[in-house]
């Protein structure tokens, strides 16, 4: 959905960020160089929880009064409904903070827009199976202490099911952390194709490491995934299907398209909304 | 007064120093690049100034955001986890077209530094505790809360400073009533050059980074295990 100019306006990305894996944050910085070249916005930062500049040094990094943010994380749930608005000191949609006017967007995962991510994902790493043939496994990190964590998976998942352009044979979505456990990926899937796309921001230790692992094509926990190629060894021959493994969804350039989608639909839905000011 | 206009000024009272960053103004070079300012390495500015920007064996580039991909890493391949590390890698030159360019170029060799060290000029800087930032943590790291204030005290003397690859001036204490200990680590004024302001600008820390807090997490599983032996 094209989003008028914001030539006023500061889009910041924030994001979790690593101290200790630098794949961590670099999808961050690829999407503000996406949106950047487009010319909307008077600015465009990354800020992190983890790595500099911080959530909290995020109001003294433009000199504009408005200010979009828009968390590029895959669901909705501790961080982006606790950490990142008590960082910014966020009170409700649109806060006006010591002067500057500060826009909350949903997170990037939730927007119905990330379903034509995830086909042209799935189609890229395996691009000769036929749907019928395959199963199209979701994977996310799923845990027990909030539910909304698998929420934007579960919603992906049933949008796939309902789109008819690339009919795969079944959906499923599956979890590191909780039941239905990736691990059990060769009893879930019932067809010769199985392709996984982890649902999340950065090839970082879960996507890269920790999963592979899981579904049983790495033996030990290796390499960040710059210095590594798993997703070039597709297929994986395992227990007698043929594997397809993708790097993560959030590794998309095309996502730049679904922070611009998020902010649309703010525009939209808040346009006549009350703002709070401290 | 914007920052870019503010950089402006600053440039014009000298400014030519950020961390290990040199900024050389075109018209101070023979044969200058067709650009405004070329960056290097501070130890890397007679190889650019005798090269007319060009000096051999030198990656080269004019977009100011490539400023993360030549600080992600050290010259060993180390991840350069806080930008305030003194290990920035050598043999680059950028050519930037002009101010708005450099001032994209040093906010990405050093996140918001620029920015930070303008608010504190304007006096609206906030600086976060210790105990503040530690306090806020969640996951593994809330157990970093746990640490002492001693433990703290020694762990600054320990981590920070520039004896421990960390050039950033210390804006912060333990809590507001408990200011650094003396030492290296916390006199530091943040310009590793040596250089007077305003030819440098000092590197700022207005709270304490992600290193220290996993390294307090450290040191109070520690006090733990200590208290249980005892």
């Amino acid at each position: 959905m094209p989003i008028t100019a914001k030539p006023q306006a500061a889009l910041f990305i924030a994001g979790h960020g690593s101290t200790e894996n630098p794949d961590s944050s670099a999808p961050y910085f690829e999407h503000a160089d996406e949106i950047r070249k487009r010319g909307l916005f008077a600015e465009v930062n990354c800020i992190f929880w983890k790595e500099e500049p911080s959530f909290r040094e995020a109001w003294y990094l433009t000199d504009c009064e408005e200010i979009y943010v828009v968390p590029d994380f895959i669901s909705e749930g501790y961080f982006t409904q606790d950490v990142i608005p008590r960082e910014l000191e966020l009170t409700g949609p649109t806060t006006t903070v010591r002067g500057k006017t500060f826009h909350y967007c949903a997170p990037v995962g939730v927007h119905p827009s990330m379903t034509q991510l995830l086909l042209r994902r799935a189609k890229e790493v395996a691009p000769d199976v036929d749907p019928t043939q395959t199963t199209l496994i979701i994977v996310g990190h799923g845990t027990n202490l909030n539910p909304n964590s698998t929420k934007a998976i579960k919603d992906q998942c049933e949008l796939l099911r309902q789109q008819t352009e690339i009919p795969y044979a079944a959906v499923l979505d599956t979890y590191m952390e909780e039941q239905p456990f990736i691990a059990d990926w060769h009893t879930l899937a019932e067809t010769l194709n199985v392709v996984v796309v982890p649902f999340f921001i950065s090839d970082g230790l879960h996507s890269f490491q920790d999963i592979p692992v899981l579904l049983g094509f790495e033996s030990e926990v290796g390499a960040a995934a710059s210095q590594r190629e798993v997703f070039r060894h597709n297929p994986h021959d395992l227990h007698g299907r043929k594997l397809y493994y993708s790097s993560a969804i959030g590794t998309e350039r095309l996502i730049a398209d679904v922070i611009l989608d998020q902010i649309h639909d703010f525009d939209q839905l808040h346009s006549n909304n009350a703002n709070d000011t401290h | 007064m914007t920052r870019i206009e503010k950089l402006q000024q600053l440039l014009d009272q000298g400014f030519h120093r950020i961390g290990q960053i040199e900024i050389l103004r075109a018209e101070s070079i023979a044969s200058p690049p067709p650009c405004a300012f070329l960056l290097c390495h501070e130890d890397d500015i007679e190889h650019v100034v005798n090269a007319s920007g060009h000096p051999s064996g030198f990656s080269e580039t004019c977009n100011p955001f490539d400023a993360r991909d030549i600080s992600t890493y050290a010259d060993d391949g180390e991840y350069r986890f806080t930008k305030g590390q003194i290990n920035l890698k050598r043999r680059w030159v950028m050519h930037l077209a002009d101010i708005t360019a450099l001032h994209e170029a040093i906010e990405n060799f050093y996140p918001s530094n620029f920015s930070l060290w303008l608010a504190q000029q304007r006096g609206i800087l906030e600086v976060q505790t210790l105990r503040d930032k530690l306090n806020r943590q969640t996951g593994m790291y809330r157990f970093a809360r746990s640490i002492s204030n001693e433990g703290a005290q020694k762990l600054v003397q320990r981590v920070c400073g520039p004896a421990h690859q960390c050039a950033k001036k210390i804006l912060w204490q333990i809590d507001a009533d408990t200011p650094l200990e003396e030492s290296e680590a916390s006199r530091f004024n943040g310009i590793g050059s040596g250089l007077a302001e305003p030819h440098a600008i000092p590197l700022l820390c207005r709270e304490a980074c992600n290193h220290f807090v996993a390294e307090c997490r450290k040191e109070s599983k520690k006090e733990f295990e200590a208290k249980a032996q005892a």
